[in-house]
């Protein structure tokens, strides 16, 4: 277990180091001056060549690399040209608001997805099966940014139940503030969590250590959630890991629908201003999440059942 | 004592039964606790279209920056909110152009600066003109003090601004707007020179209470502020970019206050939910068609012209604007001085005139490209455009363009028709400041080139006669129209919608004064 674990941390640096770079790379291909942005239409061009040089943006591109890299690894992110903040300080501010909006997007759809298709797998081909099937594959279609509007105009505009805008303040409103973002970007989750529990479930009830249990008359509500359940749950813990990925990137219009601060918003931001230091000090963040989150899924996998291990 | 415990007998239905009633006890009325936003708390709620991060005049980067520096800060004269542009008096009891190149001013003596930083004094004001045209501040907003050159302190309260030639915009651009702000010459030299995310020291009606980036800025009641006090005690400032969210928050009853696309101006007219109001007010943005004069395609002015006849702006109004903005005559709104009653080429398109136009300019088989920004009210109006042309034989591409790539097109010289659309200052002075020679490469996309318009922006910089004014940049506008790059399309519009408690204190185009919001009763 030492031996995989040490090796999946060796590939997540890997992919780190790789993202990183392309990203670093990408921002410089796109077009644009960010120093002429920064600085906006009236900036003489003495204080953008200033600007130019105390940004770095006058050395080679390879050259740049080396110094992003060589302030990381002293753990310097750089400084926001706009505010003259710290970018960590600017990053690990926002980044608390984008975890809970992950976070609680996470535990309600997979709560609810994991029993609705366990429900379903236990009732095969019934009524509740279909109406389970479309309601999963309903909450799938749903287009998030479309639920996002929708429940704004029911909950917040009509009904008035929840906030539209912010992240509020103090654990309650925070919490409240969470309701509709986190309810719009875990929704189609929900569905697609349900759709591969069932059919996990299904492949499982089928083996053998399941029919042996039967076999020894062990309750069936007991079979299915202890016996079938813990092995048709690994799979969704492997797509929760990559579905952190798909969630920062839906978090991005769950911010700016809901005018959250968070991470997705600050790199939008930061793109359109070509804030260089933020996008990457953003990217990185982001990307380290994604990757500590697979690994930790594989992890887990891998100490639920030991043919992963093996597997890798 | 001993307790002994015994488990809970919740089967899987009590369990979700008990779960979702704990989950709708707390959640319910947690909401609805919230939403008691309309109430009289005394806050005022307002929608800024970014985030106000950096508390230094020096190196604000425009009106969201100045939306906050203008309540927390104090200048010789403010903005008047009303219908049209005036300035008041604010930290100044006394301020008079004595000449063409001399201003003298007195100060309030009931002004302080928090953090034990004292009285507001003329040195004061010295210090924060004098810093912006300092080449060591690096500020950005050096221009918008023209040829200022110093200021005489004559007295603890009293001083001179200093011109080195008539500059008529220090009283429209300067003074009452970001390089008009005292900032305290102690708090700033003992920060080292900078002042960054906050403030040092302020001393306006309203004190920055806190900053929450990416979600909102508060403002409190400045406890020690001498002046007429103002009316709310809080103001709460988000940053919303998107404009159905405002629009979407406010309906919400989060926002007392903002700014609405155009695209519901129609549905606002027929009525504001919550009791409250539309207000439109004209826009300084103008928004043209340029065309790149050295580009070999265009360098026909025949064929320029026959393209300026050919694009119909009410169309473009129509689709792209909902209706809600009025033709522009040029680069100048109306209100400002030099504003032209009509342009030279009438907003319709006379397609007769531009098939007779191009056939005189003896090109055949033009095909040209159009750059836009990404943005929906642009990509239509590049449509329209491409459609009308397409009438006179003229094929156009359109290229859409990402923000940032968008306006990296100064030193592009492949650009040949380009969507523009720049903001401005309530003084012409500042629209006529991109289109001269100097800018070639830079702001000025359409190469055009005329040294009678230079010349005419470098005089009417220091004239005083606001009517010999005014001619002149009428017929700088008619310089530019008459070259055939320019084909002006609209100012936009400005609609905003306020609470029924709220009475909005907007300057004419439309952006808001906080410190002199009122309440309804």
């Amino acid at each position: 277990m030492l031996n995989f674990a040490t090796r999946r941390f060796g590939l997540s640096l890997l992919i780190l180091f790789v993202a990183v770079t392309v990203m670093f790379l990408m921002i410089r291909a796109v077009p644009g001056d960010p120093v002429q942005i920064m600085l906006g239409p009236r900036a003489t061009p003495e204080l953008q060549a200033q600007l130019t040089a105390a940004l770095g943006l006058d050395q080679p591109i390879w050259k740049q690399l080396l110094i992003f890299y060589g302030n990381l690894l002293q753990g310097d992110l750089g400084t926001d040209v706009f505010s003259g903040r710290s970018v960590t300080d600017i990053v690990f501010q926002q980044l608390p608001f984008t975890l809970e909006l992950i976070f609680a997007s996470i535990l309600w759809s997979a709560s609810l997805g994991i029993a609705l298709g366990a429900y379903a797998a236990a009732h095969p081909n019934t009524l509740i099966d279909r109406i389970a099937a479309a309601i999963s594959v309903s909450f799938v279609a749903a287009p998030a940014f479309v639920v996002a509007l929708l429940a704004l105009l029911i909950f917040a505009v009509h009904l008035q139940w929840f906030p539209a805008i912010g992240a509020g303040e103090g654990f309650w409103d925070r919490l409240n503030h969470l309701v509709l973002p986190a309810f719009a970007i875990g929704l189609s989750w929900v569905g697609y969590i349900a759709r591969l529990v069932r059919a996990s479930m299904l492949e499982v009830m089928g083996e053998s250590h399941v029919r042996t249990a039967r076999a020894f008359g062990i309750a069936e509500r007991r079979v299915v959630m202890v016996y079938a359940l813990r092995i048709a749950i690994l799979p969704v813990v492997t797509v929760i890991g990559v579905g952190m990925g798909f969630l920062l990137s839906s978090a991005v219009f769950a911010e700016i629908v809901f005018a959250r601060p968070g991470l997705g918003k600050l790199v939008i931001d930061s793109i359109t201003t070509r804030n260089y230091p933020i996008v990457m000090g953003s990217v990185l963040i982001s990307t380290a999440l994604f990757v500590v989150s697979t690994a930790l899924a594989d992890l887990i996998n891998a100490l639920l059942d030991p043919r992963a291990r093996t597997a890798h | 004592m001993k307790i002994e415990w015994t488990k809970a007998n919740v089967g899987r239905r009590g369990f979700l039964k008990g779960a979702t009633a704990l989950g709708a006890a707390t959640a319910l009325p947690m909401g609805w606790a919230n939403r008691a936003f309309a109430a009289d708390d005394g806050v005022l709620r307002v929608r800024a279209y970014g985030d106000a991060q950096n508390m230094d005049p020096a190196h604000s980067v425009g009106v969201v920056e100045e939306e906050v520096h203008a309540s927390i800060y104090n200048k010789l004269i403010q903005y008047k909110p009303g219908e049209e542009w005036g300035w008041q008096l604010d930290a100044a009891t006394m301020i008079e152009q004595v000449d063409p190149t001399h201003i003298k001013f007195a100060l309030r003596d009931d002004i302080g600066f928090t953090n034990g930083f004292g009285a507001m004094t003329a040195e004061d004001v010295k210090f924060s003109m004098e810093r912006i045209v300092d080449d060591a501040t690096d500020s950005p907003n050096k221009p918008d003090l023209g040829p200022f050159s110093h200021v005489d302190v004559t007295g603890e309260r009293e001083g001179t601004i200093v011109l080195n030639k008539p500059f008529a915009p220090i009283w429209s651009i300067a003074l009452p707007y970001i390089t008009g702000n005292i900032v305290s010459k102690a708090a700033v030299e003992a920060a080292g020179g900078r002042i960054g995310a906050d403030p040092v020291a302020e001393s306006g009606p309203y004190l920055r209470d806190s900053w929450s980036p990416k979600e909102k800025t508060v403002l409190k009641r400045n406890p020690d502020w001498k002046g007429d006090a103002p009316t709310w005690d809080t103001v709460e400032i988000y940053p919303i970019d998107d404009e159905n969210t405002a629009e979407i928050a406010f309906e919400a009853g989060e926002l007392d206050v903002t700014r609405v696309s155009l695209g519901s101006v129609e549905r606002y007219r027929a009525g504001v939910p919550n009791g409250g109001s539309l207000v439109e007010k004209p826009s300084l943005y103008y928004v043209w068609m340029g065309m790149n004069v050295e580009h070999p395609k265009l360098q026909n002015q025949k064929l320029r012209q026959a393209i300026q006849h050919a694009v119909d702006v009410p169309s473009i109004l129509e689709a792209a604007y909902f209706g809600a903005a009025e033709p522009s005559t040029g680069i100048i709104a109306p209100g400002l001085a030099g504003h032209r009653s009509s342009s030279l080429v009438p907003p319709e398109a006379n397609f007769e005139k531009a098939a007779q136009l191009l056939a005189e300019s003896g090109e055949t088989n033009v095909t040209l490209t159009l750059d836009t920004l990404n943005k929906t009210t642009f990509t239509t109006t590049a449509q329209i455009i491409q459609a009308t042309l397409a009438q006179i034989g003229i094929a156009v591409e359109v290229n859409v363009l990402e923000s940032g790539a968008f306006w990296a097109s100064g030193d592009n010289e492949n650009l040949q028709l380009v969507l523009n659309r720049f903001s401005m200052t309530p003084d012409p002075y500042y629209a006529t400041s991109w289109f001269t020679p100097e800018q070639i490469g830079k702001w000025n996309w359409e190469r055009f080139n005329s040294p009678e318009f230079n010349e005419i922006h470098e005089t009417a910089a220091a004239e005083t006669d606001i009517a010999k004014r005014a001619e002149m940049y009428q017929r700088a506008q008619d310089l530019m129209e008459e070259s055939g790059a320019y084909r002006f399309i609209t100012h936009e519009a400005t609609p905003v919608i306020h609470s029924a408690r709220v009475i909005p204190a907007l300057r004419p185009d439309g952006l808001s004064l906080l410190r002199y919001f009122g309440k309804a009763t």
